[in-house]
């Protein structure tokens, strides 16, 4: 469902991403486990289209980002970390209806979808509220609604639970598994040891720009012969593991 | 680039806009009350000035002309014809012009009396204080009064000889202007109006792309639009018709303002001239001509707002940029303020904002060049492109997008 091939990065003489590879099958959740620096932002937004890469290329759903990025765009929704990045003088129906009409969805569809988005999220009550009078928990289920409004086949979260308290951590996750549910394929990124082993099938450890190790969570700990996954990853990018 | 995206993008950030109230403040409420009441404010002062200066002219005689037979004089040969003049009477002259009770003094020659009846000029000083706009502003009126008074023993002493007046007159001049009347009355319209209308375009726009560009960096919201489906220029254009609506609505906000104004207090669109702006007509084409020409300059700052903004990391980061920008536009726009219609170089027309400001004038001032307008159309259309070039450069770049 996604390949990345080689992959790389460079801003100035700085190699943000250095060639990495992965491949993550439909209807996993694959986690992009790094340090704050390490390269995962920096991937994901290669992988959404909003940087291009340097080298390397990429498919998701097939599509090549490189040569048909507004196809591979239509095929992923993203969820960004800290900031649910809605537009507070708009409605939440608006909010929603937005990104339906900028992924070509005509507007029968977008209601039917808004409605049931509605219903899903218990949204019903606020949604034709202003974002600004929101609360933090009803904005995150609204840009959970946004995200998966057109029904991506792909969803790529960069560090969702970022900046968040326990309970809206918990609606991410709840929201990730939801996804995993309906057989959408997951690309997860986090600096959560605790996240990682919760949520994800496979997980790729990424350090300096480069991946370094990728493996279930049993296979790490297998490999590496330690039950603590946090332990595995200190080592792994403290640089005290041959890989 | 889809027509379709580009147009959800610009109906969404019109709707987003127009539910900011500070943006419908800069845009909409502040010209269309501001400026009536400014150039109420204006016009109404410099005429309650002028109308002051021209009807209390006050002088007073200095103390050592203060004597019956001047001031039967100045009462009744040299002032006795203007109302407007009064001759008060005061002990220390000089310190009532200080003070502002009186704003001249007349120092007139003891002997006038018999200097007149010897054919002889007598000496009249008038003292004023220059740094009062009324005191300095009274001296033609009293220097006025005298020259008839002149005219008027000029004319006896003629009699007296039994010629005319005519015979101290060999060569008399007459001015004629061939302009037509509303070129004249429209001359002032030729000066303000382009000026106005290029600030309010450099304003109008200012708000809208703050917030379109920086403003959607800071809050967030730029990242998850950037992965929708549709592309950047898209996205841009939409955003960048937005800002030019918007600049185009604040210029009609000012226009609507300026008639609500000249309805309220017709005076008000002389700008305190005194000058009156007749009914003037401008032939169609050239009209069609201009309003293109304010469409391009419009389209041409939304331009460079928008790119400004997107390089700009945060709000306040793009309002500084958009200050600046708004500065310079002004430089241009005041540099060809006092030049007339007809003296505009031919390169004028093809420089930003000098060629639309210049194509305005010439079309209010009544001499119209078709050629010159079409040279300023094509320039501007010409730096519409440069401008929105820029835009997509900088929105296309990511070392601008994502800079932190």
């Amino acid at each position: 469902m996604v390949n990345v091939d080689k992959l790389t990065k460079e801003f100035g003489k700085s190699k943000a991403v250095d060639s990495i590879s992965f491949e993550i099958k439909k209807g996993e959740v694959f986690g992009l486990l790094g340090e704050n620096g390490a390269g995962k932002t920096t991937t994901l937004r290669m992988l959404a289209t909003m940087l291009k890469p340097t080298s390397g290329a990429a498919y998701i759903n097939g599509i090549n980002i490189n040569k048909d990025p507004q196809a591979a765009r239509f095929c992923i929704g993203i969820l960004f970390g800290g900031e649910t990045g809605l537009y507070d003088r708009l409605t939440v129906y608006e909010n929603i209806s937005y990104f339906g009409e900028l992924n070509d969805m005509d507007k029968n569809t977008i209601k039917r979808r808004i409605e049931e988005l509605a219903k899903a999220f218990e949204m019903e009550g606020y949604i034709n509220k202003k974002a600004s009078k929101l609360s933090k928990g009803m904005k995150q289920k609204v840009a959970f609604a946004r995200a998966i409004a057109h029904d991506p086949e792909v969803m790529f979260f960069d560090e969702p639970t970022s900046g968040l308290d326990v309970s809206a951590a918990r609606n991410v996750h709840d929201f990730i598994l939801e996804c995993k549910k309906k057989g959408k394929t997951i690309l997860f990124s986090s600096h959560t040891m605790s996240e990682v082993e919760k949520l994800c099938d496979r997980v790729g450890v990424i350090h300096k720009g480069k991946l370094i190790d990728i493996g279930s969570i049993a296979e790490f700990k297998r490999k590496y012969d330690n039950e603590s996954f946090e332990e595995i990853f200190i080592r792994l990018v403290g640089g005290k593991y041959e890989v | 680039m889809k027509f379709k995206h580009i147009w959800t993008v610009f109906k969404k950030e019109v709707k987003d806009i127009s539910r900011d109230k500070r943006t419908l403040l800069i845009s909409i409420v502040v010209p269309m009350v501001i400026i009536p009441l400014l150039n109420s404010f204006v016009g109404g002062g410099m005429e309650k000035l002028q109308k002051d200066i021209n009807e209390n002219v006050t002088v007073a005689l200095s103390d050592k002309s203060n004597a019956p037979d001047i001031k039967n004089l100045v009462l009744n040969d040299i002032i006795a014809d203007n109302k407007s003049i009064r001759l008060i009477d005061t002990p220390n002259a000089s310190e009532a012009l200080k003070q502002d009770k009186v704003r001249l003094i007349l120092d007139i020659d003891k002997d006038f009396k018999s200097k007149i009846d010897s054919g002889k000029p007598f000496d009249i000083s008038i003292s004023y204080d220059k740094s009062r706009t009324k005191s300095e502003g009274s001296i033609w009126i009293v220097n006025d009064a005298i020259s008839k008074f002149n005219k008027k023993i000029l004319k006896e002493r003629m009699n007296q000889l039994g010629k005319s007046e005519e015979f101290l007159e060999p060569a008399r001049t007459k001015e004629i202007n061939v302009a037509d009347e509303t070129k004249t009355s429209t001359s002032m319209l030729a000066m303000f109006l382009p000026i106005i209308i290029v600030i309010l375009m450099t304003v109008g726009g200012v708000p809208a792309a703050t917030d379109l560009m920086a403003g959607e960096k800071e809050r967030n919201t730029l990242e998850p639009l950037l992965t929708t489906k549709p592309g950047r220029v898209s996205i841009l254009l939409g955003k960048y018709f937005t800002v030019t609506l918007f600049s185009f609505i604040t210029v009609i906000a000012s226009v609507v303002g300026l008639i609500i104004g000249y309805i309220l207090k017709p005076s008000s669109l002389n700008m305190g001239t005194g000058q009156h702006l007749t009914g003037f007509f401008i032939p169609l084409p050239a009209l069609l001509i201009s309003i293109l020409l304010a469409i391009a300059l419009g389209m041409t700052f939304a331009g460079i707002q928008v790119a400004l903004s997107t390089y700009a990391r945060s709000f306040k980061e793009a309002q500084v940029y958009l200050s600046f920008l708004m500065i310079a536009a002004m430089v241009p726009a005041y540099a060809n303020f006092f030049t007339q219609p007809s003296d505009i170089p031919m390169y004028y027309f093809f420089i930003p904002i000098i060629n639309t400001i210049s194509a305005f004038k010439i079309v209010l001032g009544g001499s119209i060049n078709y050629f010159y307008l079409i040279i300023a159309f094509v320039s501007s259309a010409i730096h519409v492109m440069i401008a929105l070039g820029a835009a997509v450069y900088m929105f296309s770049k990511e070392k601008v997008l994502f800079r932190s």
